[in-house]
């Protein structure tokens, strides 16, 4: 382990506030992620996956608790810095793959690029990112909805590296694709964690999860065994 | 800006939903045309009526408040005094003396007959040597002069056009009733002169020799009014007061009236502006309307979008981005309906403004074709202020909620 992690969350709580009274996602979870590791985050329906996920990713911050990315606290970052955290240090990886269905393939991978550098990208680097996922040129000029879900979710992993993240993060990479391309993709996720990225998977596939160096089991927001 | 990526998603999404686009921007076409035709058929009108003023614009007209307005064959009794005097026409003359040119008129209303067809006009009575000082002739009716004879007249341009007259032809002064009706030969047709701020409106109307006029009329040296034309403009007023000062000596009862284009202009042009912004206000109502319908589009658009606005957010947006987006696209709307409605509006004020004032000639001066581009600027800046709320909402979605709408 290195000296500090990349991902720490001390004893995060979720709580959402229904009508049918309090409800507490994740439960005083505490978890440190160090740079360029493999982390599985597995549970069934209703563990706080998504939560955890969400609270990861920066789309959302802790009732208590704090989470710290990189070394700073999420909670005491304005909107904008978690805006510009969320496109510059962490790559998005979906289910549902949420490419921009008015955007290219291509497009859609210079779109972070955009939002970085507030102008068009002319260095071909989202050509190059799509080529090594698979997706040749003739490919790229197409929207989304033209695409097989394999091809959508190659297009997906070139659109979260452009902006070269240390941490992806993915929420059910395989959940829609038939086994053999979920197989091909997390091939692409293990090349990206070879290359020195930090990758979290959350999944409830033992197969997939097995991809990983470590696995968390979250059960009723707790982490089991913790 | 086209090569902004949230522009060219703007784009997109109008070229997307074109037909619903296309419907809404319509409600714009119809708010720009209705703004800027009826904005520029004022504006034609007011321009058309200036100009006819300011033709006159140089003269002072002095009348006296008692109004000879005879009924047909009536003669005016000489012993009566009314009209201005010649006592008062010599003080005019002295007062006016180098700083312009003093022409008395008489002037009644009459009957004529041309080739037995009753006619009905303004009889005026000018010395002709003070004709050509401010009324022209028409030469395409023949070859006309202003020095009239004894028993000749010019007659005006409405009356030659409504009787098919040209030099030469003959008319009769005096009802079909009237014991004489003596001929007179049409020595020219006068040009047009339409509204006119010196009181002589000879359109429809005749112009005889002062001489034959007191003969049949009497009342010779009571004139109905004296017009000074002044040499420099900027003089006029000075004018006015010397000639008010040396004639109107009793405040209380003034001797005569004296009044210029100015005042006439003033209230005509006030009128016409006042008319002129009730109609434009009718069309901004429209407008209004079309406001309501891109707002719609709009909150529809953003609707529609959710997911999309939530992978915009969570993959690291900035809300003014998203913002951007939406108003890029209530703006795209607007171009498209102002430039829709900007060129019909130039066709279609066109021939409004043809139809209703029958001369197209100060359509293309900047006053009236301004119009164009401003209703254009307006439509658009409605169009984006309606977008300004829907994309505000889209800006401040929540990127979880967002992403789990379906």
């Amino acid at each position: 382990m290195t000296a500090s992690p990349i991902i720490q969350l001390s004893e995060v709580t979720k709580t959402y506030h229904l009508e049918s009274g309090d409800y507490t996602a994740l439960d005083q979870v505490s978890l440190d992620i160090a740079e360029n590791d493999f982390v599985a985050i597995m549970g069934p329906s209703g563990s706080g996956k998504s939560t955890m996920m969400n609270q990861l990713g920066i789309l959302d911050v802790p009732t208590s608790g704090s989470v710290y990315i990189d070394g700073k606290n999420v909670a005491a970052m304005s909107q904008l810095e978690r805006t510009h955290m969320r496109r510059d240090a962490i790559g998005y990886i979906f289910q549902k793959f949420y490419l921009i269905p008015l955007l290219s393939a291509y497009e859609n991978v210079e779109y972070p690029l955009i939002l970085k550098f507030k102008k068009r990208d002319t260095t071909e680097k989202a050509f190059r990112l799509l080529e090594a996922v698979g997706i040749d040129r003739s490919l790229s000029a197409h929207r989304p909805t033209q695409l097989s879900g394999g091809q959508q979710q190659r297009v997906a992993i070139a659109r979260a590296l452009v902006n070269e993240p240390r941490i992806i993060l993915c929420d059910e990479p395989t959940g829609n694709l038939d086994s053999r391309t979920g197989f091909q993709i997390m091939d692409i996720l293990c090349g990206l964690h070879r290359e020195g990225k930090t990758v979290i998977l959350v999944t409830h596939d033992e197969q997939i999860a097995a991809y990983a160096k470590r696995t968390i089991r979250l059960v009723d927001g707790r982490i089991e065994g913790s | 800006m086209p090569g902004d990526i949230f522009f060219s998603l703007a784009v997109r999404s109008v070229r997307l939903n074109f037909l619903r686009s296309m419907l809404a921007a319509i409600g714009i076409v119809i708010g720009v045309v209705a703004i800027s035709s009826m904005g520029m058929l004022g504006t034609n009108m007011q321009l058309e009526v200036k100009d006819q003023l300011s033709a006159t614009a140089n003269t002072v007209v002095i009348s006296s408040d008692t109004v000879r307005m005879g009924p047909p064959g009536f003669t005016p009794s000489s012993s009566s005094a009314s009209g201005v005097t010649k006592t008062e026409l010599t003080k005019i003359t002295s007062v006016v003396s180098g700083n312009g040119t003093v022409i008395p008129i008489y002037e009644t209303s009459g009957e004529f007959t041309i080739n037995s067809i009753a006619g009905r006009g303004m009889i005026f009575g000018i010395d002709p040597g003070d004709i050509g000082k401010f009324l022209k002739i028409n030469q395409t009716y023949g070859n006309g002069t202003t020095d009239l004879g004894l028993n000749e007249v010019l007659v005006g341009a409405d009356i030659a056009q409504n009787f098919d007259l040209k030099v030469g032809d003959r008319i009769r002064i005096g009802s079909f009733s009237s014991s004489s009706r003596p001929e007179l030969r049409i020595a020219g047709v006068l040009q047009p002169r339409g509204t006119v701020a010196d009181g002589i409106s000879t359109d429809n109307g005749i112009v005889v020799n002062s001489k034959w006029y007191t003969n049949q009329y009497g009342g010779s040296n009571e004139w109905s009014q004296v017009n000074v034309i002044v040499n420099n403009v900027d003089n006029i007023s000075a004018v006015e007061s010397a000639i008010n000062a040396k004639i109107n000596t009793n405040a209380k009862t003034p001797a005569v009236r004296i009044t210029d284009a100015t005042s006439q202009l003033a209230t005509e042009t006030s009128t016409l502006s006042t008319v002129t912004t009730f109609i434009m206000a009718i069309g901004g109502i429209s407008l209004l309307v079309a406001a309501v319908s891109i707002f719609n589009v709009m909150m529809m658009s953003v609707s529609e979008r959710i997911q999309e606005i939530g992978i915009l957010l969570s993959i690291g947006t900035e809300k003014g981005e998203v913002r951007r987006m939406f108003v890029y696209e209530a703006f795209i709307l607007g171009l498209l309906g102002a430039g829709i409605g900007g060129a019909s509006s130039a066709v279609i004020g066109y021939s409004v403004v043809d139809a209703m004032i029958g001369t197209t000639a100060y359509f293309f001066q900047p006053a009236s074709i301004l119009y164009v581009p401003a209703a254009m600027l307006i439509g658009v800046v409605v169009c984006v202020i309606s977008g300004v709320y829907p994309a505000w909402r889209a800006s401040n979605m929540d990127p979880i909620d967002a992403l789990r709408n379906e």
